[in-house]
């Protein structure tokens, strides 16, 4: 004869305690539970081990199978529920947080993504820097010309940092460099991230955004080379540009991924490839986040440093640009091909 | 039709988990949370800062704009990654995030659905982000679709308790399954109801339930009703014989 609910429940409830117990020890972190006053040790239910959890968990899932299958009460289905809902999160946990799998993205995870972008980061550094380009060789020609991108105020602003009024320090006195730092961050990193995000409408808001930024840049560039503030402005940028201006590209290319995938998700659902896409692009994320940081303090500690000769900057920034060209192009290429093997 | 909002996760073990994905409302509120502590948090540093720098300070000023970024962009993040998978807003209500195959969120996806809030805003005050969730049944925000994650009521609620005690009685004709589970529903729920109404949804199922004067001899003339008999049934059900 079949059991019945009340024998079911009867049988198994010790095994269905025992699982609670050994959820709890596990989520108080391991320690022992304190004990109430007037109890003695011997009274308190001794707790599973780990390797016993796993062993219960998979027994509950029996039962929960079954009670459902024989359509016990909605108490002891419910009480199932929650209880191997409860253990198959626990028991499921990641637990590579560590700094394992950080040595993996930086050693080859995120230079390997970024590779794997590289047409989404041809389109996106040449609607980046062709605009940057036209502009800037337009302005030089006309000054007046960047009056159309930025507007006489930000021109100003820009002139004040850069012209010949500007001083020991370039743009700043040494005081706000920390002010700076943070609002680099603040500002830049955020611009990024949008410029990712804004790659979902079918790429458009990438676009865009690289586009814009492409022209400001082209426009500020332009109009101080032909003040003559050529070398100032340069050598302030060469450094941190190597970090900043391809973290914008890398961004863009992500966000055109996500954008890609929503055109043409080839023989996914739209939302498959999406979140394909996502996972592939994760790492460039990362990649692009920790560059803008490294941008940031360069610009705001290094760059703006007055004392320090041009010959000097231009030195360093050219070794920068080696330097993140070299890990975004190399870096990680063996450990791909020992496993593709 | 499905009224209930519930979703279904299998795992490896073969058994389905079930999810309770949080609509706006909740997911609203829990934002409208994390913005007033985080505002909190935001005056309070400002404040520390202005009192300890002066108002000239350089540093101070950084020190704002990192904290405004770690908050705008970062707490998030962490918290999502902590224990609980919820910021203190969510945790205050109840929400957890995991993904939606009913696991652990992992880093990837907490910051892909985080950083997708940028998309979510688009055009306005989270426009596309509340328009998406009320499009779909599991309320997934654009970073949610894209991140494979999904917002959750943590808690399980307990509509049905265990059975009330009866004598047991056999139904007048051998139930199906689907009768049988109807009749162990209403009768777990038999504690959440007044006796009338388990008499009024009980004589819908007047027909397979055992005659009023099969109850058992010197019990109260109130054990005719449809409402104990029902219950009677449900313990027979359970295996009280």
């Amino acid at each position: 004869m079949a059991m019945t609910p009340r024998q079911f429940e009867a049988r198994y409830d010790p095994l269905w305690d025992e699982l609670e117990r050994g959820l709890a020890a596990l989520d108080a972190g391991g320690k022992p539970r304190r004990l109430k006053a007037g109890e003695f040790p011997t009274e308190v239910a001794p707790v599973p081990r780990p390797a016993r959890v796993a062993q219960l968990y998979r027994q509950c899932c029996e039962h929960l199978a079954l009670a459902r299958e024989r359509a016990y009460p909605v108490h002891l289905v419910a009480r199932l529920e929650a209880l191997t809902a409860r253990a198959h999160q626990r028991i499921y946990r990641r637990h590579d947080f560590g700094l394992g799998a950080l040595r993996d993205l930086v050693l080859h995870g995120a230079p390997e993504a970024v590779r794997a972008l590289r047409w989404h980061l041809l389109v996106s550094a040449l609607v980046f820097l062709l605009p940057a380009l036209v502009v800037g060789v337009a302005t030089w020609v006309d000054p007046q010309f960047a009056l159309t991108v930025v507007d006489a105020h930000q021109i100003r602003e820009f002139d004040k940092m850069y012209g010949p009024e500007a001083g020991e320090h370039l743009g700043r006195t040494s005081s706000d460099d920390w002010q700076m730092f943070g609002f680099y961050i603040a500002h830049n990193v955020g611009i990024a991230f949008q410029c990712f995000a804004a790659g979902i409408t079918f790429g458009v808001g990438s676009l865009v955004m690289l586009a814009y930024n492409g022209l400001l840049l082209g426009a500020v560039s332009g109009l101080l080379v032909t003040r003559g503030d050529a070398e100032r402005f340069f050598s302030f940028v060469v450094t941190h540009s190597a970090f900043e201006l391809t973290a914008i590209v890398l961004a863009g290319a992500a966000g055109l991924k996500l954008g890609h995938a929503m055109l043409a998700p080839g023989r996914l659902t739209r939302t498959g490839a999406l979140m394909q896409a996502a996972r592939d692009t994760s790492p460039v994320v990362f990649a692009f986040f920790v560059m803008l940081l490294v941008a940031a303090a360069l610009e705001a500690f290094w760059s703006s440093a007055g004392w320090i000769a041009p010959a000097v900057k231009y030195g360093v920034g050219g070794a920068c640009w080696l330097l993140v060209m070299a890990y975004l192009g190399l870096q990680g290429r063996g450990a791909a091909a020992e496993s593709a093997r | 039709m499905k009224l209930d909002t519930t979703l279904l996760a299998e795992t490896p073990e073969g058994i389905d988990i079930l999810l309770r994905p949080a609509g706006v409302v909740a997911r609203a509120l829990a934002y409208a949370l994390d913005w007033g502590i985080r505002l909190a948090v935001f005056i309070a540093a400002m404040t520390a800062i202005a009192s300890t720098q002066g108002a000239s300070g350089g540093l101070g000023a950084g020190l704002s704009f990192i904290l405004y970024f770690g908050l705008e962009w970062i707490y998030p993040i962490v918290f999502e990654l902590l224990p609980g998978a919820a910021t203190p807003g969510k945790r205050v209500l109840g929400l957890q995030v995991m993904m939606d195959t009913g696991l652990p969120i992992t880093p990837s996806a907490a910051v892909t659905r985080n950083l997708l809030r940028a998309a979510d805003f688009l055009p306005f005050l989270f426009a596309f982000g509340v328009l998406a969730m009320l499009l779909r049944h599991d309320f997934k925000r654009i970073g949610d679709i894209v991140a494979g994650t999904l917002v959750v009521h943590a808690d399980h609620v307990r509509l049905a308790g265990a059975l009330p005690e009866a004598p047991p009685l056999a139904p007048r004709v051998p139930l199906t399954r689907a009768q049988q589970v109807a009749i162990l529903h209403l009768a777990g729920r038999a504690r959440r109801l007044t006796p009338e109404r388990v008499d009024e949804l009980a004589a819908l199922a007047e027909g397979v339930l055992p005659p009023p004067d099969a109850a058992l001899a010197g019990a109260p003339p109130a054990a005719s009703r449809p409402g104990p008999r029902l219950l009677s049934v449900a313990q027979w059900l359970a295996g009280q014989r």
